[in-house]
């Protein structure tokens, strides 16, 4: 077992639900999403997100448009779509159950 | 100073100097390959350049500032590497697939985690899909038997096959194996998918969506062609390898051979310093060889590697071209020495010494002898174009060779004479005569007997340069001959005579020399016919069957020709039918 291995699967495992999470209630274009994910430390390098966000896309979940910018190239403003509202509750729920088990298996163990 | 490039880069215009472009176009091409098989990965490659712009624009101060180096380093190192973008496909396992099944063929890394030596093993393991147990125990019977040969192959392995580091090389390591069932799955695969265009065209909507289906089904087509020549491709990179692997370690094994000959001093590799006829060493020849052979079975090795490979290390031009270097000046040298090799048999040369022979009574027959050397039999001595290396009691080396004749001719005149002409090849005719004089050979003469050496010894210095000794004899007129009894080498006497017999058989009976200078037999039985073999003959041809059979006793004789048929055996009964009975 590599140690990187797992933390990169690890990560790669909740991006999707991070990306649904950002965009939700508001709009947000590559850059900002990026931003948001390298400051939390989710994300290494930013290679990762294309692929990801062209599948979510692909599925149904998010929906893009194209805008203008004052400064630099025109930017691609990702939006949740109605799935992928749906799609993020789920998760949500997921997550909780996740994150409470997970909790409860390490306390169970460090105590 | 730097050339500068202008680039259109998501619509927006950038100046980019050119090792910075170069640099730039590789990694979006690697990012490209790695997208290869995803679907959507145009749109994909649109957004990472639009990001690539984006960072690009940032940095840029004002709209003349130029790219360089630092700043795609820069970006890359933002952006990561094109392993980083693989996203791994079991997470994804509900997501549509692309539309063509994604067939990872195994690709050949070096696994470094369960490694022993290199990881060499365990990757081709994985490529074969077997047991790493396997592939590590044919190396060493492999290395057992090639003589540690196959370590230098193991070494060379370990350098041109990349490592697996990052997950998506490991996860291409360990894909589909290239092996029988998996290239029996894909083919079905493939014909399963044509079947299914086929039918598609057969029930859709003909119309436009003819034209998509056909596509479909010629793409198919094309899909499998490409996979067959994929798969022939990775066979002959294997064949190529494997020749490649075996020219290389058969060459180690003849150059280590030779060197430890040449160390240890064999008398098979001493001859090869009297052949030669520079003074080149054996180990700079055996060198020269390994060289003008090895380095094309390398590069053969190299191309199967590449073939199978697909991120094969560079051996660098440095690397390529010092081979080729090598390899020229091999070949050059070894051309230089093979004309010196050749000069120095280029002329011949020759002494001849002529001595009259006095025999004690030159009327009474005189008894010619051959007397054999038996060194060249022991079992140790080496030997080469009959040419055997052997000592003297005084521990010199000497060479002894069976190059010789003896021609019997009839004298002009009333003395018995004997001429020794010693021949022999050099670089010029003054060395091929001194060669020639060096080599000893000699002869005696007691009462009426004459005995004659049937080899010639020379001085292991003189070297192999076609040495040969040529006896005539030349006797009076009348003058009676015998043989020694069975001399060993009788093949080597030549001489006319009546009977048109060999060396050998001459010396089983008395002569006379004629005044026509042949030969004329004393004693020998006469013969009956021309068919002096006693088991008779058999001839079918188109004059008709002549069978004759003797045996011990037994006589039987059948002749069929346009005379008829005759038929005779030992019992005094002849039958004689005529040609009309038998028809």
């Amino acid at each position: 077992m590599n140690i990187e291995n797992t933390k990169a699967q690890m990560r790669k495992g909740v991006l999707e639900y991070c990306i649904l999470s950002i965009l939700n209630g508001e709009d947000k274009y590559t850059s900002e999403i990026l931003d948001t994910l390298k400051d939390a430390k989710m994300l290494v390098v930013e290679g990762t997100i294309y692929p990801l966000l062209t599948r979510l896309k692909n599925a149904g979940l998010l929906n893009y448009r194209w805008e203008e910018s004052t400064s630099g190239p025109p930017r691609k403003y990702y939006t949740l779509t109605e799935t992928g509202k749906l799609f993020l509750k789920e998760l949500d729920t997921t997550w909780d159950e996740l994150r409470n088990a997970t909790n409860l298996v390490t306390k169970t163990k460090n105590n | 100073m730097n050339k500068t490039i202008n680039i259109n880069l998501a619509n927006l215009f950038f100046h980019i100097d050119e090792v910075a472009y170069s640099k730039l176009q590789r990694y979006l091409e690697a990012i490209k390959r790695s997208f290869a098989n995803t679907s959507g990965s145009e749109e994909i490659i649109a957004d990472i350049e639009a990001r690539i712009a984006e960072l690009f624009h940032e940095k840029m101060e004002n709209e003349r500032q130029v790219i360089t180096e630092k700043e795609v380093d820069e970006i890359i190192g933002i952006m990561g590497q094109p392993e980083d973008y693989m996203v791994d496909e079991d997470i994804f396992e509900d997501q549509p697939q692309s539309t063509k099944k994604s067939g990872r063929v195994r690709k050949l890394y070096r696994d470094i985690d369960n490694k022993y030596i290199g990881g060499v093993s365990a990757g081709l393991g994985h490529y074969f899909g077997i047991d790493a147990l396997w592939v590590r125990l044919l190396w060493i019977l492999l290395t057992i038997f090639s003589w540690g040969g196959f370590v230098f192959i193991y070494i060379l392995l370990w350098i041109l096959i990349p490592e697996a580091v990052t997950t998506a090389q490991k996860l291409d390591m360990r894909g589909e194996a290239v092996n029988i069932s998996n290239i029996e799955k894909k083919v079905k695969e493939g014909f399963d998918d044509v079947a299914e265009k086929v039918k598609n065209v057969d029930y859709e909507k003909v119309g436009n969506k003819v034209k998509n289906g056909s596509r479909g089904f010629f793409n198919a087509i094309a899909d499998i062609i490409m996979f067959f020549f994929k798969i022939i491709g990775k066979f002959i990179g294997i064949i190529l390898i494997v020749i490649g692997a075996a020219g290389i370690v058969a060459l180690l094994i003849g150059l280590f051979t030779v060197g430890i000959l040449d160390i240890i001093h064999l008398p098979g590799v001493d001859f090869y310093n009297l052949v030669n006829s520079t003074s080149t060493p054996v180990w700079v020849v055996s060198i020269l060889t390994f060289f003008a052979i090895g380095i094309p079975f390398f590069f053969l090795m190299y191309l199967g590697l590449k073939i199978l490979v697909n991120n094969l290390k560079s051996i660098g031009n440095i690397v390529k071209f010092t081979l080729l270097g090598l390899w020229l000046i091999s070949i050059i040298l070894l051309t230089v020495f093979g004309i010196h090799q050749a000069a120095a048999h280029a002329y011949s040369g020759n002494v001849a010494t002529e001595n009259e022979l006095i025999f004690a009574q030159p009327s009474e027959p005189i008894t010619l002898n051959l007397r054999s050397t038996d060194r060249d039999k022991q079992e140790n001595n080496m030997r080469i174009n009959g040419i055997v290396l052997d000592y003297t009691e005084n521990g010199e080396e000497i060479l002894i060779s069976r190059d010789f004749r003896m021609y019997i001719k009839m004298s002009h005149d009333s003395l018995a004479r004997i001429e020794v002409r010693k021949n022999a090849n050099g670089n010029s005719f003054k060395n091929a005569t001194e060669t020639a004089a060096k080599i000893n050979y000699s002869y005696m003469v007691q009462g009426n007997t004459i005995l004659l050496d049937d080899f010639l010894t020379t001085g292991r210095e003189n070297k192999f340069r076609d040495q040969d000794v040529r006896v005539y004899l030349y006797l009076p007129m009348g003058t009676k001959v015998e043989f020694g009894k069975s001399p060993e080498n009788c093949w080597t006497i030549r001489a006319n005579n009546d009977q048109n017999m060999n060396g050998c058989e001459i010396t089983k009976y008395a002569w006379m020399l004629n005044k026509d200078g042949a030969l004329k037999c004393e004693n020998c039985p006469e013969t009956e016919e021309a068919d002096d073999d006693n088991n008779g003959k058999i001839i079918i041809n188109e004059n008709g069957v002549d069978i004759d059979i003797k045996g011990d006793g037994d006589n039987f004789k059948l002749k069929i020709d346009d005379k008829g048929v005759q038929f005779k055996t030992n019992e005094t009964r002849s039958t004689d039918l005529k040609r009309d009975t038998v028809q």
